[in-house]
């Protein structure tokens, strides 16, 4: 399905009108693509995906279950009188995930130049769809969710990969123009403020944040003048004190209220809004150096409310200590590390963008997500890829990866 | 490759990865050292903290057992309801909660809507000591409010706790006492061995989840409680019994307005076997008014005046008038007065004393008058104390000297506690001049002192002081909890008899014995006689000198005091009634019947040996045989030799059945109908009026009428005239059946002051 076209011009793959020179430049492979898949094989250093990611992110994943269902069981049996309510849909979205990412590995991500643009679009129009419809929770919670009645998705899991599409799309065609204000910094600027608006309904503040940094790390990686981040990090703190002024920070406030005074008592409404927290750094401190061992935390039972969501490696820290977290912490910091190295060999700006960008949002999330569970930042609602709970996350994250196997795969190709 | 745009999307790539595990993973694993090193100890402190819960769990209180195990006093397990309002969310919440305890606990909606408003608080108690049935309701509403609301599930909480019982109600309840909400012993034995009944809580540290319900496969370290100790007191459930049925007639029979007490000692070894108290109160209930006039009386006031007075009547109903009131003793008390002056050789059994009706104990003061104003006459000294004669005493307290006087008063233990293990012993008080030391005496003071007036003793004091002239002399200390077992019903500790000192000589106690003996079969104290069990004893009565009810009213206190067999002692029995309000009031005739019953009941039951007079023979009742199914001639050879004499009814040739019943007490030489046929059983006879006879007339109209009688109190004097019967006139009867008549005088003991 691929043969139309040549690597020489994937770069300008979206429109004839904007090829440049470099296509002359390139040294054009002559084979069609049908007669070398031939030669690919499931794993190989040379056209196949590359081993250590893919052992990487399934021991990640694996690691990840084990977790979660330790984390997660003594709460699924008190919610559902079943222990394995969260482990067995966690696993069923797993085996759909890493199928999807198999997948994906063999899909020529050339092909998502297309749908960049729409993609984002149909991302809005989900967060918009789920701003109308009603949802489960109860009035005043926040809309977040899309049911479709067998599953829920999160809108916002997949308007994070359309926005890394979209700014590595753009980044691919309009490299030369991104130290102009029009090319580089109006359509991040544009797209964010679109997609923080409506992260800002549901409301989702650490979607909004995470957006952000994902529409930052693909303009600096697209080339755009760091100067202009400081004049947009200023920009937001004008936002945020907008916002607080008009008082409209009551949810938001209220998830930051109890920020860094977690374990002290001042009133009981505190005491309540900073349980999460104040638990969570109970089980960190509990697990000490080396852990209370597997499935022996005490915190998960009851004490950490959903332990198997944003929390989990609270419960981790607690029963694998901080060696066991350190451990799981670097193997995160390998696979994210492992994923850019085999990104930038991608001979393609567009591979390289895309491929850099969904890393670093793995690695901004987890980052993120520990800073969180260990009041470094206010609780304000980020997953842990592959341990926390929630189907349309994992799918999302092994189709990511499985895209990240695809650019590595077609690099070794190109190498070849 | 040369194309700088990817170089340069690379080298971006390089610095962000680098500043991502730079910054990004170095500041969390920093943050992670921070929290798992360095403030993991605090933190898992605080966690444990949490997740352990520390439940105290409470030591089943010892039961209290009668000295043959039957139990007085024992715990069950009941639980104490607990809201722990901090969990709830809204005030939708609180209301909904309420009402629903407010409906099991059949409690007021509002006053535990109150306890839910208390925002912060884990612990408030909303009801205690609620058992099975209510418990098994909360833990049904905790289900299915857990279901509802998952942060509710620890909203309510219940504790074990435990409830005292007393199966026997109002038995000797001023010996066992009650315990307080908290289950602390607050009056008697309870109070007393407080700390032995307790026991030690135990802990339960088990690792919680957030709700309080234990965490599966998690440690639990339980430090057991340690049940507290039972008891096994000196009382014998029978005798106390025996003892307070008989009070409880005394007052009813003597209108006895305050109450009345008997105490029954071990005179060897000082274990108290009965101490009834009356009015009585219902352990269970102790803060209900027992007296029922009382009661409606209280209820027909308001305000702090009923509050004032309900305590009141409740202190009074609580108190153990045997340890704690102090009365003047009376005649009673000459028993110590004579073995003292026996003992110190200021008389002895030859000494005279000429009573001539009253006497001036010294000159310039009133005469004081003998209870037989015509005089006595010359008596020698057992006859003085058979009279009780006060001019005798006042004499030969004056042999005595007050000195000797103060020491023996001290001696008997009159002014220092027995020491007895029950709380609130007072103690009694000797003449007190302002400015003279202690035990200094006027010389009124030891006239009337020698007869028992001025001076006041307690009821323990008083049967603890005729314990030792019984016993041979020794002042023994009474007691009441003769074992203490572990929960399991070990003998962890046994009380040890303890003799304080030696009060007076062997032969001067025995010849005490000998003359008290006299004094019950002979003198003033024969009411108390008992056939067949060598009764010794002294009555007294006494006016209530600045106590009576209202001023310028004559009360009395009515007692008796004595011990059997006089030969060999075993035990003293004081009876006291104080106030009897009807026509009598003398000890004689108040006390004595009332200690005549005790001890006839009493004696048989502990196995003391009868040994008849003579005359008494004639009287002694004999235990019917079984003459049923046997022939004619066997049943009457039998009932013949068993003593008793027959009576044919019917014309057949066996018997069928009998009256009395085989097994019934009567006395030998009486009735025994014995019929043969059916028919014949349903003759009846009419009781005859057998009250205010002779023994030797009551025996003439029973024969006439054909039926028997059992003789009860002293029967060997011309002077007793039967006084009750226990079936009325009129009633019809089988012949042959066995009707009690009870014997006794109406002579007046003693003079009262």
């Amino acid at each position: 399905m691929l043969q139309s076209y040549t690597y020489g011009d994937l770069d300008n793959f979206t429109s004839q009108k904007r090829r440049t020179a470099n296509d002359t430049n390139r040294p054009v492979p002559q084979k069609p693509i049908a007669k070398r898949r031939k030669k690919f094989r499931v794993f190989s250093k040379g056209d196949g995906l590359d081993l250590t990611f893919f052992l990487l992110v399934l021991g990640v994943l694996i690691i990840g279950l084990v977790m979660m269902f330790s984390a997660s069981y003594p709460y699924a049996y008190h919610k559902y009188d079943d222990s394995y309510y969260f482990i067995k849909r966690q696993l069923a979205f797993a085996v759909i995930g890493v199928l999807a990412m198999i997948g994906l590995s063999y899909f020529d991500y050339h092909h998502l130049h297309k749908v960049a643009a729409p993609a984002l679009a149909a991302a809005w129009v989900l967060m918009i769809l789920v701003l109308i419809l009603p949802s489960a929770g109860e009035p005043g919670d926040p809309k977040r969710w899309l049911n479709l009645g067998v599953f829920s998705i999160q809108a916002s899991e997949i308007c994070k990969f359309a926005l890394i599409l979209f700014m590595a799309n753009w980044g691919s065609i309009y490299y030369k123009k991104m130290k102009t204000i029009k090319f580089g910094i109006l359509p991040g600027v544009v797209v964010l403020a679109v997609t923080g608006l409506l992260l800002y309904m549901e409301p989702h503040y650490s979607g909004i944040v995470i957006c952000a940094l994902i529409v930052a790390v693909m303009m600096v990686l697209s080339g755009v003048p760091i100067l202009y981040f400081g004049i947009a990090g200023g920009g937001l703190g004008v936002i945020v004190l907008l916002m607080a002024v008009t008082g409209k920070l009551t949810y938001a406030m209220s998830r930051l209220d109890g920020w860094g005074q977690a374990l002290e008592y001042t009133t009981p409404e505190m005491w309540q809004t900073t349980w999460q927290t104040r638990n969570s750094l109970y089980a960190i401190g509990s697990g000490g150096l080396w852990g209370l061992g597997l499935g022996q935390s005490r915190q998960k039972y009851m004490f950490l409310p959903e332990p198997q969501n944003d929390f989990v490696f609270a419960i981790v820290s607690e029963e694998l200590g901080l060696i066991g977290a350190i451990v799981i912490l670097s193997l995160f910091a390998v696979l994210v590390w492992r994923g850019i190295k085999i990104c930038m060999r991608a001979t393609d700006k567009f591979g390289m963008l895309l491929g850099v960008g969904l890393m670093m949002q793995i690695g901004l999330q987890v980052v993120l997500n520990i800073m969180v569970i260990t009041d470094f930042l206010p609780n304000t609602g980020i997953s842990l890829p592959f341990f926390s709970y929630g189907g349309s996350s994992l799918v999302m994250l092994l189709a990511q990866m499985g895209i990240v196997m695809n650019i590595s795969r077609s690099a070794s190709l190109e190498k070849q | 490759m040369g194309d700088n745009f990817l170089s340069g999307i690379k080298k971006r790539s390089n610095v962000l990865l680098i500043l991502l595990l730079v910054f990004g993973f170095g500041s969390i694993f920093c943050r992670l050292f921070y929290l798992h090193i360095i403030q993991g100890q605090a933190l898992s402190e605080r966690a444990i903290d949490q997740q352990l819960s520390d439940t105290t769990v409470s030591a089943k209180r010892g039961s209290i057992y009668d000295r043959n195990g039957n139990t007085l006093a024992s715990s069950a397990s009941v639980w104490k309801v607990i809201l722990a309002p901090v969990y709830f969310e809204d005030d939708k919440q609180r209301e909904y909660v309420s009402k629903e305890l407010a409906e099991i606990l059949g409690m007021d909606y509002n006053e535990i809507l109150q306890l839910a408003n208390k925002h912060d608080s884990y612990y408030q108690t909303v009801k205690r000591r609620i058992e099975s049935d209510e418990r098994d309701k909360i833990l049904d509403f905790v289900k299915e409010l857990s279901k509802k609301y998952q942060r509710l599930s620890s909203v309510i909480v219940l504790e074990e706790d435990y409830k005292r019982y007393y199966p026997y109600n109002d038995f000797a309840a001023s010996v066992i006492g009650f315990t307080g909400s908290d289950g602390q012993g607050l009056s008697g034995i309870e109070y007393q061995y407080d700390s032995y009944l307790t026991g030690v809580p135990g802990r339960i540290v088990t690792e919680n989840d957030s709700w309080g319900t234990m965490m599966p496969f998690e440690y639990q370290q339980k430090e057991d409680a340690q049940d507290g100790n039972s008891l096994v007191l000196t009382l014998d459930e029978t005798i106390q019994h025996f003892l307070e049925k008989n009070l409880k007639q005394g007052i009813i029979d003597y209108k006895v307005a305050e109450g009345a007490v008997a105490v029954c000692m071990d005179v060897k070894t000082g274990e108290v076997l009965g101490m009834a108290v009356e009015n009585s109160y219902d352990l269970n209930e102790p803060y209900e008014i027992a007296d029922e006039s009382a009661r409606k009386e209280v209820e027909k006031l308001t305000g702090s005046k009923k509050e004032e007075r309900t305590n009141e009547l409740l202190a009074k109903q609580w108190r153990n008038k045997a340890i704690s009131d102090s009365y003047y003793p009376g005649s009673v008390f000459k028993i110590i007065t004579a073995a003292a002056a026996l003992e110190e050789h200021a008389a002895d059994l030859d000494s005279t004393y000429f009573c001539s009706g009253s006497l001036v104990p010294y000159e310039g003061v009133q005469e004081i008058r003998c209870h037989n104003t015509a005089g006595h006459g010359s008596q020698t000294f057992a006859e003085a104390l058979c009279n009780s004669c006060n001019p005798a005493f006042m004499m030969i307290g004056k042999s005595l000297g007050a000195e000797k006087y103060w020491e023996y008063f001290q001696s008997f233990g009159f002014n220092s506690r027995t020491g007895v293990d029950l709380p609130g012993e007072a103690t009694g008080l000797f003449f007190q001049h302002d400015g003279e030391p202690e035990g200094s005496m006027w010389p009124t003071d030891l006239a009337i002192g020698s007869f028992g007036q001025g001076i006041t003793v307690t009821p323990i004091e008083m049967v603890t002081a005729v314990s030792t002239v019984a016993n041979g002399g020794y002042a023994v200390k009474p007691y009441i909890v003769k074992q203490i077992l572990d929960s399991r019903g070990n003998v962890v500790e046994t009380a040890e008899p303890v003799i304080k000192r030696q009060v007076i000589s062997k032969e001067t106690a025995a010849t005490m014995s000998q003359i008290l003996e006299k004094n019950a079969t002979e003198g003033t104290a024969k009411n108390g006689y008992v056939a067949g069990y060598r009764i010794a004893g002294k009555t007294g009565t006494s006016e209530k000198i600045g106590q009576s009810r209202k001023p310028g009213q004559e009360d009395y206190i009515a007692s008796y005091c004595g011990f059997a067999p006089a030969d060999d002692p075993q035990i003293a029995v004081l009876v006291y009634f104080d106030t009897p309000t009807g026509e009598a009031y003398y000890g004689s005739q108040v006390a004595a019947p009332v200690f005549a019953n005790i001890m006839s009941q009493i004696c048989p039951y502990l196995g003391i040996e009868a040994q008849y007079t003579e005359d008494e023979m004639k009287y002694v009742d004999t235990v019917a045989g079984t003459y049923i199914n046997l022939g004619i001639d066997d049943a009457v050879a039998q009932a013949r030799e068993d003593g008793f004499e027959p009576f044919i009814c019917g014309n057949g040739d066996t018997v069928l059945a009998q009256v009395p019943q085989a097994g019934s007490e009567i006395p030998r030489g009486g009735r025994v109908m014995l019929y043969t046929t059916n028919d014949s059983t349903k003759e009846t006879v009419r009781v005859p009026d057998l009250v205010g006879y002779t023994v030797e007339q009551v025996n003439e109209i029973a024969a006439e009428y054909n039926i028997n009688v059992s003789f009860s109190g002293s029967v060997d004097l011309d002077s007793v005239y039967s006084y009750a019967q226990s079936i009325s006139p009129d009633e019809k009867v089988s012949p042959g059946t066995v009707v009690t008549v009870y014997f006794g005088n109406n002579d007046v003991d003693d003079t009262v002051m």
